[in-house]
């Protein structure tokens, strides 16, 4: 590999080659230091890392650009050229400053070499140079060394920086070329900040080729709508140039849509040690250097975690045990050991890479560095190596022993429940999951069920039936053998089965209709709180005897448009946010399992999930005969999936930055600390930051996830993710290494929190108005040089943000007013869009439509159909025909539409009820219902997360159901809400304003 | 003459006791703040003693108005206000679960409610002993203060 891959010949130094870097050992190398080279001290801020991408702001009055970054920073070269291209002259430079090392701020002595390195590279392998900073100056100087400036194409934006770059001095350009950073080793470094003669043709996508920028990758867009002679460094849409006109003049065909789904960031793993983006997604990957630069980005800074995150075949986290040494950790900071961190003093002290400290290495853990001052054991050592990792935790870790796995049902067993079936399927799915749960031998058990009194269940193994208790008394509730209720399940196996069995003809003749649920929760809260643990929430009706009763509101639709709009979607009783704290405090987590056909308040039930880490699930109009499977596979799921205990996650970064509101499903404990009683593979959490300082000087800004949980094995671990980004003091570099799917995420949080707040027409001007001003700022930066009128310009990265803004403004929490979505599947939408991990938040708001009919009639081996019939298509009611068959799968259900020219005879072959609203497709034996079947099975298994029920519509035929499909078509113009060209076009408006 | 006395002990203890239990509430947010107290101790002592905060503070207000001093109860009537209007809407305990998000909102609140309670103490300090004094001394007055000046010129 070429040292210098970043700044190869591509980057804009035809003499590329000529310019060697030293031999791998060079670093320690007696460099002439004594040449006079300026050695700046600590790290200008006007020079930063950058990635080689992009080239705004620099402006060279002068010659023309023509000087090779000397790429090598190797000093001897600069004295002495070796440059193959155009002389050089001999920098003459002013007084040698410090060597900026980043780890450490003071100078050092310009002829001794400094210790190690930079903090991104611990351990470059050995092809890579590793170089340490201080041997490049980064100070600019006046009297750059006029070294060819090789690369060719006319550089349009050197012209008018419209934003400083950096806060350095005005002649940027003067001090030209040693950058030392694009020359590194292909670490995070190399791509840090614009670097922009250095590397010729812009490669202005963040999320361009993958590889970073050894290619030149020239931006455009296809729809742009005429190369004016250069690259642009950004994307474009025309529009039409009558202002006012109703006709946009705007190609529909033309718009950005996000058909290939979630594209996870490149340049995140620009770093090369970070962490999967599948763990956490930075909103953008690159951190404003100063406050004022933040103050420019319009969109949320923050990231989003997923600390759990199912890991891919092959890629699962190593997990570590250091036994009594305990593990590794900065002694000011707390920083878990990672990747980043440096080796100094012969391997026996470490550098702190968030905090800078100097630590000791614990005896035993020591081991000698090689040349380029990278432990030699590096690569047998995960946790050097590996943004991703599980410790085992000692004792330290623990406030008590680790606590079992634990699972409590409080079943519902009104009449309604009875009579939807929900019991019965309930009772099933426990039995049938029983061996499956997690945590045998030591998973602990209980029930609890109510309708106006509360049901007891004793379960003690010596037993052979379960002994219930009814407690009748629900005002003040008390908890009969407090011993007994909670039981092991190997122990009482039988007796737990034998409930199950007999739970649905228990109450299968009731008529009870009230439902004592506030007692009931309290009951289970007490009986649990000794231990913590998950506690499952069957609710079929309203709350309606004692505590935290509930009355019937949201019917009105008066309150729509008022202030008093956003109290119907927060709990109406204080009792719900208390219980749910009392419970995060005891380390219970909550799921809700709503069924009712009617309104069940699922704003205040969700409450009860919303601070204890858990999630709803919401079944409206339950009937067993027809979303019994759903419920199944979503119980089991919540049955059966790994789930980390009685945990704790926080997030630690840099100096300077600071994380500092929090967005999901979880209760703070302290002002950084979020408490997850049961957390699991399926829930994501956003963030965001703020800098704390006004300028960083720091060149990296660190993040570290810390998740401190119970496996169900009793094991306790702390699973540690770390990640590093860029500082940069470029606005144009933000825009390009941003992360579209990220920011709809934290953006989908902000405006669902904010529907709790205001009414839901603020929270989608909100919306809008985050899209525009951060698109205005963009077009900012390049108006000054480019003909824009008729135009509207995105960076490529964030080519989905409009389409994913609109579709989220569709959605169910966000849509319309009171007739648009009933108040409890708002709420219900709402909780699990706040859960939801980026990917399938993604999918969620813009769904996939598949054309299917070709393949159904096709009678060729369906496997190699399925990769064609997945080709998504845009989501406007042009992409439905008539005579096809489609499905929209937005990951939490399936519409199968099917066309009115669709052949009748073809459709009863697919054994399709239309009569029973959206019954199964039950599999018949013929072969176009077998491969329909196979198609769903297969679409599901891409998220097990959730049971995708599936509806069915024939064209023109039940409306209910059309509506399905109708309001997912989110590019359509529908009832008093924008169709995808209107919102564009209303979008550009208003970035022109005042523009 | 003695009830204006009492009158004003009684609205400077109080108004004492007022500040007392601001400052309380204060010092608790600030705590939670540091990390040095978690969230559930905070609302539970903050919580425990708004009422008796308000109830004061109402008392205080009220107290003015019955014994006419009717500046006073102006200068102390929007802040009853104030309470009556959180209490009313059922947001004057502190919310354990979001009391992060709302911690600096809140503490503002308490600082700006600090600034108006110094105020009164001010008040009550300067100004309403002025009057209860004054009244004191006309009253003295009226049976003779040469009387008690030529008694302390005697001591």
């Amino acid at each position: 590999m070429r040292p210098f891959l970043s700044s190869g010949p591509v980057a804009g130094r035809p003499d590329g080659d000529g310019v060697r870097p030293p031999p791998p050992s060079a670093p320690g190398s007696a460099m002439p230091f004594a040449s006079p080279r300026p050695m700046a001290g600590p790290p200008v801020p006007g020079f930063r890392p950058s990635p080689v991408v992009g080239f705004t702001d620099q402006i060279r009055p002068g010659p023309p650009p023509s000087h090779a970054p000397p790429t090598s920073n190797n000093f001897q070269q600069f004295s002495a050229p070796q440059y193959s291209g155009p002389p050089t002259n001999p920098p003459i430079r002013t007084p040698p400053v410090g060597p900026p090392n980043m780890n450490m701020a003071s100078p050092m002595p310009p002829n001794m070499p400094p210790p190690i390195q930079r903090p991104g590279v611990p351990a470059p392998t050995p092809p890579l140079t590793f170089r340490p900073n201080s041997q490049v100056p980064p100070q600019p100087y006046a009297q750059a060394p006029p070294q060819p400036f090789a690369q060719g194409p006319p550089q349009p934006y050197a012209q008018g920086p419209p934003q400083p770059y950096a806060q350095g001095p005005p002649q940027p350009f003067a001090q030209g070329p040693p950058q030392p950073f694009n020359q590194g080793p292909p670490q995070p470094f190399a791509q840090g900040p614009p670097q922009p003669y250095a590397q010729g043709p812009p490669q202005p996508y963040a999320q361009g080729p993958p590889q970073p920028y050894g290619q030149p990758a020239y931006a455009q867009s296809p729809s742009q709508p005429g190369m004016q002679g250069f690259v642009e460094d950004f994307s474009s849409l025309s529009l039409g140039a009558v202002p006012g006109s109703m006709d946009p003049g705007l190609d529909s065909k033309a718009l950005p849509r996000p058909l290939e789904g979630d594209v996870e960031p490149t340049v995140f793993n620009d770093m090369t040690m970070n962490c999967s983006p599948k763990y956490m997604r930075l909103t953008t990957s690159a951190i404003p250097n100063s406050q004022s630069l933040a103050s420019r980005w319009h969109l949320p800074l923050g990231a989003v975690v997923s600390p759990l995150a199912e890991a891919s075949e092959g890629e699962e986290v190593p997990i570590l045990n250091f036994g009594s040494a305990g593990i590794i950790r900065c002694r000011r900071c707390r920083t878990y050991i990672n990747p980043y961190i440096t080796f100094t003093d012969g391997g026996r002290k470490w550098r702190c890479n968030m905090c800078a400290l100097l630590n000791d290495v614990p005896g035993d853990y020591v081991a000698p560095l090689d040349a380029t001052g990278r432990r030699i054991d590096a690569d047998q050592r995960p946790e050097l190596i590996r943004g991703s990792i599980e410790f085992v935790a000692p004792t330290e870790y623990m406030v008590r022993a680790p606590m079992p796995p634990l699972y409590f049902f409080l079943i519902d067993v009104s009449v309604s429940a009875v009579r939807s079936g929900m019991l019965e399927v309930v009772a099933q799915t426990i039995k049938s999951c029983l061996d499956e749960i997690p945590g045998y031998p030591r998973t602990q058990i209980g029930f609890i069920t109510f309708d106006s009194t509360i049901h007891f269940y004793n379960m003690k193994s010596t037993l052979t039936q379960p002994q219930m208790m009814v407690v009748s008394d629900v005002d003040d509730i008390f908890v009969p053998l407090p011993d007994d209720l909670l039981v092991n399940l190997s122990e009482s196996r039988n007796v737990v089965e034998s409930f199950l069995d007999s739970l649905p003809s228990m109450f299968q003749d009731t008529v009870n209709v009230e439902s004592a649920f506030g007692p009931a929760l309290k009951a289970a809260y007490m009986v649990m709180s000794q231990l913590g643990g998950k506690l499952l929430i069957f609710q079929n009706t309203l709350p309606s005897i004692g505590l935290g009763r509930l009355r019937l509101r949201g019917e009105d639709p008066r309150v729509y448009g008022t202030d008093k709009e956003a109290s119907l979607r927060v709990p109406e009783d204080p009792f719900y946010k208390q219980m749910a704290a009392e419970c995060t405090k005891y380390q219970i987590g909550i799921n809700v399992y709503a069924f009712s056909d009617k309104y069940t308040d699922i704003a205040s039930l969700g409450t009860l999930s919303k601070y204890t880490g858990g999630q709803v699930y919401y079944y409206p109009s339950f009937r067993s005969t027809i979303h019994a499977d759903k419920l199944r596979h979503e119980l089991a799921r919540d049955l059966t999936r790994e789930t980390a205990w009685e945990a704790v996650m926080r997030i630690r970064c840099g100096k300077g930055v600071k994380f500092n509101s929090y967005h999901g499903n979880f209760m703070l404990r302290s002002t950084d600390l979020i408490a997850l009683p049961a957390v699991d593979c399926d829930k994501a959490f956003a963030m965001q930051l703020g800098l704390e300082e006004t300028l960083l000087t720091t060149q990296t800004v660190y993040f570290q996830v810390a998740l401190l949980y119970t496996a169900s094995c009793g094991e306790r671990r702390i699973r540690v993710h770390t990640a590093a980004a860029p500082v940069v003091s470029d606005l144009g570099e933000m825009y390009r290494r941003a992360d579209t799917g990220a920011i709809v995420s934290v953006l989908s949080r902000l405006a669902i929190e904010k529907t709790l707040s205001s009414k839901l027409e603020d929270a989608r001007s909100y919306l809008q108005m985050k899209i525009v001003k951060s698109l205005k700022e963009y077009r900012n930066l390049y108006a000054v040089q480019h003909r824009l009128a008729g135009r509207m310009i995105y960076p490529e990265s964030l080519k989905y943000l409009p389409s994913y803004g609109l579709a989220l403004s569709k959605s169910m929490p966000l849509r319309g007013g009171h007739a648009d979505a009933l108040l409890d599947e708002r709420c219900a939408v709402g909780s699990t869009m706040m859960t939801l991990p980026v990917k399938s938040l993604l999918k969620f708001l813009y769904p996939s439509l598949i054309r299917v009919d070709e393949f159904l009639l096709k009678a060729s081996s369906p496997d190699a159909d399925l990769k064609n019939v997945e080709k998504r298509l845009p989501l406007t009611a042009e992409s439905l025909d008539a005579r096809g068959v489609f499905i929209l799968d937005d990951g939490l259900r399936f519409v199968i539409w099917i066309g009115r020219m669709f052949p009748p005879e073809l459709a009863a072959s697919l054994n399709i009820d239309f009569a029973s609203d959206l019954s199964q497709v039950n599999g018949s034996n013929n072969e176009m219902s077998r491969r329909l079947m196979g198609l769903l099975k297969k679409l599901r298994e891409s998220d097990p997360a959730y049971y995708q029920f599936c509806h069915l519509v024939r064209q023109g035929e039940q409306p209910k159901e059309g509506f399905y499909v109708l309001s997912n078509l989110i590019e359509d113009q529908t009832a008093g809400t924008n169709g995808y060209v209107d919102w564009i076009a209303q979008i550009h408006r208003q970035v022109q304003q005042n523009a | 003459m003695h009830w204006d006395l009492i009158l004003w002990l009684i609205s400077l203890i109080s108004n004492i006791v007022l500040l007392v239990l601001l400052i309380y509430q204060l010092i608790c947010l600030s705590d939670l703040e540091a990390d040095y107290m978690n969230p559930y101790e905070t609302a539970a002592n903050i919580n425990s003693l708004i009422l008796p905060e308000f109830g004061l503070q109402a008392a205080f207000c009220a107290l003015f108005l019955v014994t006419g001093h009717f500046f006073m109860f102006l200068v102390t009537l929007p802040v009853a206000i104030y309470h009556a209007r959180l209490f009313a809407r059922g947001e004057h305990l502190v919310d354990v679960t979001e009391i992060f998000r709302a911690l600096s909102v809140e503490k503002k609140h308490r600082l700006i409610k600090l600034g108006l309670y110094l105020l009164f103490f001010f008040l009550v300090i300067f100004r309403f002993p002025a009057g209860s004094i004054s009244s004191l001394s006309i009253f003295s007055s009226k049976h003779g203060d040469l009387d008690i000046r030529s008694s302390f010129l005697e001591f």
